[in-house]
């Protein structure tokens, strides 16, 4: 290999790539909560007995999840003014786009994680006089969010990597600095090997947690005894738990 | 159509049953609680009830048994306001709360006074004992948490449960969390609990237990007990009324000593024998 790196470009630039991540960030976070929140009431009209409430749920669950999300995105950009007169912001859009778009995810893993409620719990609390929303609030959601937990953090931690497409709409992100920087500079591979990184350090213990989490659910679940293990031993994918 | 052996007694009727204001006198006079004519369910073109007339009296334990799929637990669910019948009526302290195949505004005014205990252990795993009692009160008889505790811990008590106020479900046994689920029960003071095969997954001495405990509120708290159980023993010594379900009807109503001892019902000799050995 003939490259003469050069990390210079990279630290003169690395407070602009900082300000981009924390672009990213407040994007993906405000997404996830949205998304969140919204999830709730597509999953119950997902599971409503009246007809066209479900179909319509479903409807709008399956355009966003058999679209790319790039399409939704250039969509509501480009396409929504063109429709309704309405000129919106890039980083609004990119809100709208990726909220809509994480919505359609979530709201299929609180379906199931409603769903895997067992009945009898849901009627138990019926019995007690409990009224809907309460059944929801502390029988059906607390258990169903922790049967979904790893589901839903792989669903956040796409959605972080995917914020990178907003960059297409000239929004600031982590990606559309690094991309200007790399134009400016011709130190690509400096450059988008440091973007990578970056999203890679806020991915990865995510991930990490993920898969404790997972884990610890497969040993609550009967399939081992939870005992003191190696805090790394928890953590890292496939590796086998050691007990001290 | 009725069994000869009930032919002289009164048919329960809606008028017969007192009303919820004097259920509480009611239970010392042993009067009708729960009424049920002509009920009629069926699930996907299999009959399930086939017109059931049944009746409870304050107080009283009614032991309901049959084979599965016989129809006792749609009984229970139906008494309980968690399966509509197709047809029929049902009252509840006097009070018609299902008539003309739907729900009617007095079941808002009585259903509190109905309980109920599940087959599979219904304990909410994301609560301790202290939460899963509490919860109901709090929520929806505006009970302060002291308050809410005081009650909780009167009712695990009654249970014999007080000790593990503070554990979480998932480390009690499976007779544990049973009482446990009574004692959760007992928390909206209920006047009518129904019990659904709450002891069909244990084992025989821990399901002597958790009927023991059934047996000791009736006698001290002079709480209605419906029960679908497989345990002839208790029928037989605790029960006031043993109902035995054949087909989708109600083929024998009478007392335990009628029921085990001077039976002439081919299909209930042919149960007991079954269950007992």
């Amino acid at each position: 290999m003939n490259y003469n790196f050069d990390w210079g470009v990279v630290v003169d630039a690395f407070p602009t790539l900082l300000g981009g991540l924390g672009l990213t960030l407040q994007l993906a976070v405000i997404t996830i909560v949205i998304s969140m929140v919204l999830a709730v009431p597509l999953a119950m009209a997902r599971m409503a007995r009246i007809e066209v409430i479900r179909w319509a749920a479903q409807a709008y669950i399956e355009v966003f999840r058999c679209t790319p999300l790039l399409v939704q995105l250039f969509w509501i950009f480009y396409a929504l003014p063109a429709l309704t007169g309405i000129t919106l912001p890039g980083y609004v859009s990119a809100l709208i786009a990726l909220s809509a778009n994480l919505t359609a995810f979530m709201a299929e893993a609180y379906r199931s994680g409603f769903q895997s409620v067992p009945v009898e719990q849901v009627e138990a609390g019926r019995m007690l006089q409990l009224s809907h929303l309460q059944q929801l609030r502390y029988i059906i959601l607390p258990q169903a969010l922790r049967q979904q937990l790893p589901v839903i953090l792989s669903l956040n931690i796409s959605l972080f990597k995917d914020t990178a497409l907003v960059s297409t709409i000239a929004v600031a992100d982590l990606m559309f600095i690094a991309n200007t920087v790399s134009a400016q500079s011709y130190r690509s591979l400096e450059v988008f090997t440091v973007a990578a990184l970056m999203y890679f350090a806020i991915a990865f213990p995510v991930s990490l947690i993920t898969s404790n989490i997972e884990r610890r659910m497969q040993l609550a679940a009967g399939h081992g005894p939870i005992g003191k293990k190696l805090f790394l031993a928890r953590l890292v994918p496939g590796k086998k738990t050691v007990t001290l | 159509m009725r069994p000869a052996h009930l032919a002289q007694e009164k048919a329960p009727t809606m008028e017969n049953a007192p009303t919820i204001d004097n259920v509480e006198q009611a239970s010392r006079r042993g009067e009708v609680l729960v009424s049920a004519r002509g009920l009629e369910k069926s699930f996907y073109g299999r009959t399930i009830l086939k017109h059931v007339d049944f009746e409870m009296k304050t107080g009283d334990i009614t032991v309901i048994i049959g084979k599965s799929g016989s129809g006792k637990s749609t009984l229970l669910r139906a008494i309980a306001g968690l399966t509509d019948p197709d047809a029929g009526e049902i009252a509840i302290g006097g009070k018609t709360v299902f008539a003309d195949g739907a729900r009617t505004k007095e079941w808002n005014t009585v259903k509190s006074d109905v309980g109920m205990v599940f087959q599979t252990y219904t304990l909410w795993p994301h609560m301790n004992v202290l939460e899963n009692l509490t919860l109901a009160p709090r929520k929806r008889l505006g009970m302060k948490a002291g308050e809410a505790r005081d009650r909780a811990e009167i009712a695990l008590e009654e249970v014999g449960m007080k000790h593990h106020i503070l554990s979480r479900s998932t480390q009690l046994s499976g007779g544990e969390r049973q009482r446990v689920a009574i004692a959760r029960a007992l928390m909206m003071k209920p006047k009518l609990l129904l019990c659904d095969e709450i002891t069909s997954a244990l084992d025989p001495p821990v399901a002597a237990e958790v009927l023991e405990v059934l047996r000791r509120l009736k006698e001290e708290d002079g709480i209605a007990l419906a029960l679908v159980t497989h345990d002839m023993a208790f029928a037989s010594k605790a029960a006031d009324r043993v109902v035995f379900f054949h087909e989708g009807e109600i083929a024998v109503n009478s007392s335990p000593a009628d029921a085990f001892d001077h039976c002439t019902n081919e299909d209930l000799k042919r149960f007991v024998d079954a269950v007992r050995f």
